[in-house]
């Protein structure tokens, strides 16, 4: 495997003013913004991301921050393309340094013809291809505080790169109107500032132009806004949480959206509450939801096999991070796979969906609230911090792909034609008919302990196994109704790749690559990764060679899942793992599969 | 009319303390004559906590110590539900000791009945929070539930009861559950509860027991009288019952629960449970929103 810290930046020699003015355009386009926690990188690549977006290309922005609110180095990235991505590019065109220590990280992830641009108020650099701006203090010096260099950064860009004027305002003042006044009235004055400052610099103008795209419908979120979305046009009505890195933004935003909807959120005292009051919600007949990440889902835990042995709708989006115990809570893993898989002392049914995409992590959220409710179980979505965190463009929402299913839930009137009403009553597919508390003229019992039809505790070993076979008979009878996978490429191509969650982006590009060496593959995007979905799966291996399973973990969770499902085509699997904290990227994949497939690739 | 769960024999010790509060509950429930379809009891995990088998009532048996959890969940998904939490010392005041503090802090219109013992009767008598020094060899302090309810911020209602007093106990629920449908938040009564097999403390309990409103100064409303009257009362060795804090009417607007102050702003006071989610009903306002995403 190539890592990014082997390649050795080779800078452009200076070939004189007349091969400066050469303009190139970038159809692929690749920003890296460093500099100390505070200084606002993030809102650098917010602004690029919302400027080229309105242009019409493909975005993605990803961050890379320490968990502390200021300090240390932190940097974010933004990638603009012409084509349809999902994942970071291996080498940055452009480097933004707010300091030195952002100039050595960045530099060797750099283009051979890349830019530095570099704060000269802070340090200098005497690298032919960096070129200095005092933005700290150009923007205290003119605005008053220093940190406005970050909007003053936007404004050198947006110039140098021959932005359009009023597009480049217009993403500061969506950016900044909520907050509105001095702060939107200044970051304009920064941006202006940034402007001047690169017309007055021959050095940095008229090097790059970036193109144009046609995707001017497209729409720039993360997937916790999109899950946040999904949840409630699901028809998700009560939220319980507990803040935790990289979760805590779905529950901020059903803050804002849900009481418009006759919702309620609630931040509860600790993971125990969150799960218990959703479990308490949905129990009352209200489409309820909680997000978490591994610290939190290791408490989450007894409430998710309660949920699972009472027959209560659960849904629980796990935003997985680095593990084990606090592990690195803003880094990048897809290690709570198995845990998903197993949660819980004790058995009982769970399925575990894997959105790969933001449209999936809405339109998967809505089928995570329809699963639950119809067959009254615990559904956990499975997410990662890249898919979670990282804004990219996608084809706005569609509401007529929407649907709520409420399953087998009784009306008043249904349950007076009722003879008897019994919560827990034995069913063919084992999903037994719910009647909300509150529904006169019945009552109900629901209990952790094993029970009889009626809720009651039972020790009964006959009753036992009934109540074993209805409850786990679930995920057989189920089957058809969880999400498909998708399949990308070549039909009938003999190389396989597996993934899920975020690492779907990198995979694509990966096989664009592959594609154009002569290595044709197919894809299988795996989107329920529980129960096992061997009916989809099974064909998919039966056509490859080989079947690549990538993932960000140390032990291949998946690849385990899927050999143990089925151990006939274990051969074909090849694990493809990384664990070091960030995402895959494509090259670097294509890289390591190409390494696989004819060894050591030079 | 359908056939659905009913109230099943009491697995309890005959004359556990958790008779008494069993019985108080199905009075209060049919003096304030409020439909069983209505109401939730929430058990916690113990002996007490399998109260909600015992009545025809709708029942959740939640996990130890998040019985509170989710009795909040539930009343603030359908506040139009009478909710009842009812559990033992084990359950609240031990692992379950964090949801009961943040009860308070929530505030949602609930009644949650601490059945305290001093043991944990289904385990067969190991020393609960609230042992004293020397039962089965606790070394601890025993823990008060009373005086860290009255500590808090929004104490709201807080009452003791006594199992061996059972008028008192029921006219003490009756005035909590009432509480709690006006929409004025948590009430909380802890209940002596003697555990008949392992800590039979009936006598020794009926002797301290002393009831707080019969004493000169008693004032519900006053926190700073009340803390004092309790301090002293303990200190003679006696144990306060009755109604130790209960805010008057005139002041509820000062601590509002949750859920009043939440469906307030809804325009028809609806809550989760009863809100439409089919996508018709809500096309225009669900666009609005996607179109909020930049």
């Amino acid at each position: 495997m190539t890592t990014p810290a082997a390649h050795t930046t080779a800078l452009p020699r200076d070939e004189g003013p007349a091969a400066r003015r050469r303009i190139k355009e970038l159809s692929d386009l690749a920003v890296l913004i460093g500099g100390q926690g505070g200084d606002g990188t993030l809102t650098v690549a917010d602004l690029l991301g919302r400027y080229f977006r309105k242009r019409g290309l493909h975005v993605y922005t990803s961050r890379n921050v320490l968990s502390r609110i200021r300090g240390g180095h932190a940097d974010s990235s933004i990638r603009a393309c012409r084509e349809p991505i999902a994942a970071i590019k291996s080498r940055n065109d452009l480097l933004v340094a707010f300091d030195a220590e952002s100039l050595e990280i960045g530099k060797p992830e750099l283009e051979p013809d890349g830019l530095i641009l570099y704060d000269s108020s802070v340090f200098h650099s005497d690298l032919p291809n960096a070129i200095g701006f005092p933005f700290a203090t150009l923007a205290g010096g003119k605005l008053g505080a220093p940190i406005y260099k970050n909007t003053t950064a936007y404004g050198v860009i947006s110039q140098m790169m021959g932005f359009d004027p009023v597009l480049t305002r217009s993403v500061i003042e969506e950016r900044f109107q909520r907050r509105g006044g001095e702060l939107l009235e200044k970051n304009l004055k920064a941006l202006e500032l940034g402007r001047e400052a690169a017309t007055q610099n021959p050095d940095a103008m008229g090097r790059w132009t970036v193109a144009e795209g046609s995707a001017t419908r497209h729409i720039l979120t993360t997937g916790n806004q999109a899950t946040a979305l999904g949840f409630v046009v699901g028809g998700g009505r009560f939220f319980a949480g507990y803040p935790i890195t990289p979760a805590t933004e779905i529950m901020e935003y059903l803050q804002r959206y849900l009481p418009a909807f006759h919702g309620v959120v609630r931040q509860a005292e600790d993971e125990l509450a969150a799960v218990n009051m959703v479990i308490g919600a949905s129990y009352a007949g209200a489409r309820s939801m909680t997000s978490t990440s591994g610290p939190g889902l290791a408490l989450m835990t007894e409430g998710i096999g309660h949920a699972g042995a009472a027959e209560v709708p659960l849904v629980v989006a796990d935003c997985q991070r680095v593990g084990p115990s606090t592990g690195e809570p803003t880094r990048h893993e897809q290690s709570d796979l198995l845990h998903l898989a197993h949660i819980g002392h004790g058995e009982f049914p769970r399925f575990i969906l894997a959105p790969g995409t933001v449209e999936d992590c809405f339109y998967l959220t809505v089928d995570a609230l329809n699963l639950a409710e119809k067959w009254r179980l615990p559904v956990l979505l499975l997410l990662d911090q890249a898919l979670c965190q990282n804004s990219v463009t996608s084809d706005p929402f569609d509401l007529g792909r929407v649907h709520v299913d409420r399953g087998r839930r009784l009306s008043p009137e249904d349950v007076q034609k009722l003879e008897s009403y019994r919560y827990y009553q034995f069913t063919p597919d084992g999903i037994s008919p719910y009647a909300p508390p509150g529904t006169p003229g019945v009552t109900s019992q629901v209990t952790g302990n094993e029970h009889d039809e009626f809720g009651h505790v039972s020790v009964n070993t006959a009753n036992r196994v009934r109540m074993m076979a209805k409850r786990m008979g679930k995920l057989e009878h189920a089957r058809d109704e969880l999400p498909l996978p998708h399949l990308y490429g070549e039909p009938g191509a003999k190389v396989g790749l597996i993934a899920y969650g975020s690492t779907t982006g990198a995979v694509r590009e990966a096989q664009e690559l592959l594609a154009l060496r002569g290595i044709p593959t197919r894809f299988f995007q795996s989107r329920t990764i529980f129960p096992v979905q061997t009916h989809t799966l099974e064909p998919f291996l039966k056509e490859v060679d080989v079947a690549f399973v990538v993932e960000c973990n140390y032990t291949g969770q998946y690849g385990q899942l899927i050999r143990e499902a089925l151990p006939q085509h274990h051969a074909k699997l090849r694990p493809i793992l990384k664990y070091d904290g960030l995402p895959f990227r494509g090259p670097d994949l294509a890289h390591r599969v190409e390494e696989v497939l004819h060894g050591p690739v030079r | 009319m359908v056939q659905s769960a009913k109230s099943i024999p009491s697995t309890w010790c005959p004359g556990c303390g958790d008779f008494g509060v069993l019985a108080a509950v199905k009075k209060a429930m049919a003096e304030l004559k409020i439909p069983t379809h209505e109401t939730v009891l929430v058990g916690g995990i113990g002996c007490s906590g399998g109260i909600h088998n015992f009545l025809e009532i709708n029942g959740i048996h939640a996990l130890h110590g998040r019985l509170l959890a989710q009795a909040v969940g539930i009343k603030l998904a359908n506040p139009k539900l009478t909710v009842i939490a009812a559990g033992g010392d084990g359950d609240g005041y031990a692992i379950g000791m964090g949801h009961f503090m943040h009860a308070f802090k929530k505030n949602a219109s609930i009644l949650y009945i601490l059945m305290m013992n001093e043991t944990y009767g289904l385990t067969k008598g190991q020393a609960a929070p609230t042992a004293p020094l020397g039962y089965e060899g606790n070394i601890e302090r025993p823990f008060d539930g009373i005086l860290t309810a009255l500590s808090q911020q929004v104490p709201n209602f807080v009452a003791r009861s006594f199992s061996g007093d059972p008028k008192g106990m029921t006219k003490i629920l009756l005035e909590a559950i009432q509480f709690n449908r006006e929409g004025r938040g948590f009430a909380f009564v802890e209940d002596l509860s003697p555990c008949v097999t392992y800590n039979d403390t009936y006598k020794a309990w009926r002797e301290k027991v002393l009831d707080l409103s019969t004493l000169p100064g008693y004032d519900p409303a006053d926190r700073k009288a009340i803390f004092r009257l309790y301090l002293e009362t303990i200190e003679k060795g006696r144990i306060p019952i009755g109604v130790m804090h209960r805010p008057p009417a005139a002041d509820a607007g000062a601590a509002p629960a949750p859920e009043s102050l939440e469906l307030k702003l809804l325009p028809d006071r609806t809550g989760p449970v009863a809100a439409e989610i089919g996508v018709a009903a809500n096309q225009a306002a669900y666009q609005k929103l996607l179109q909020t995403v930049a």
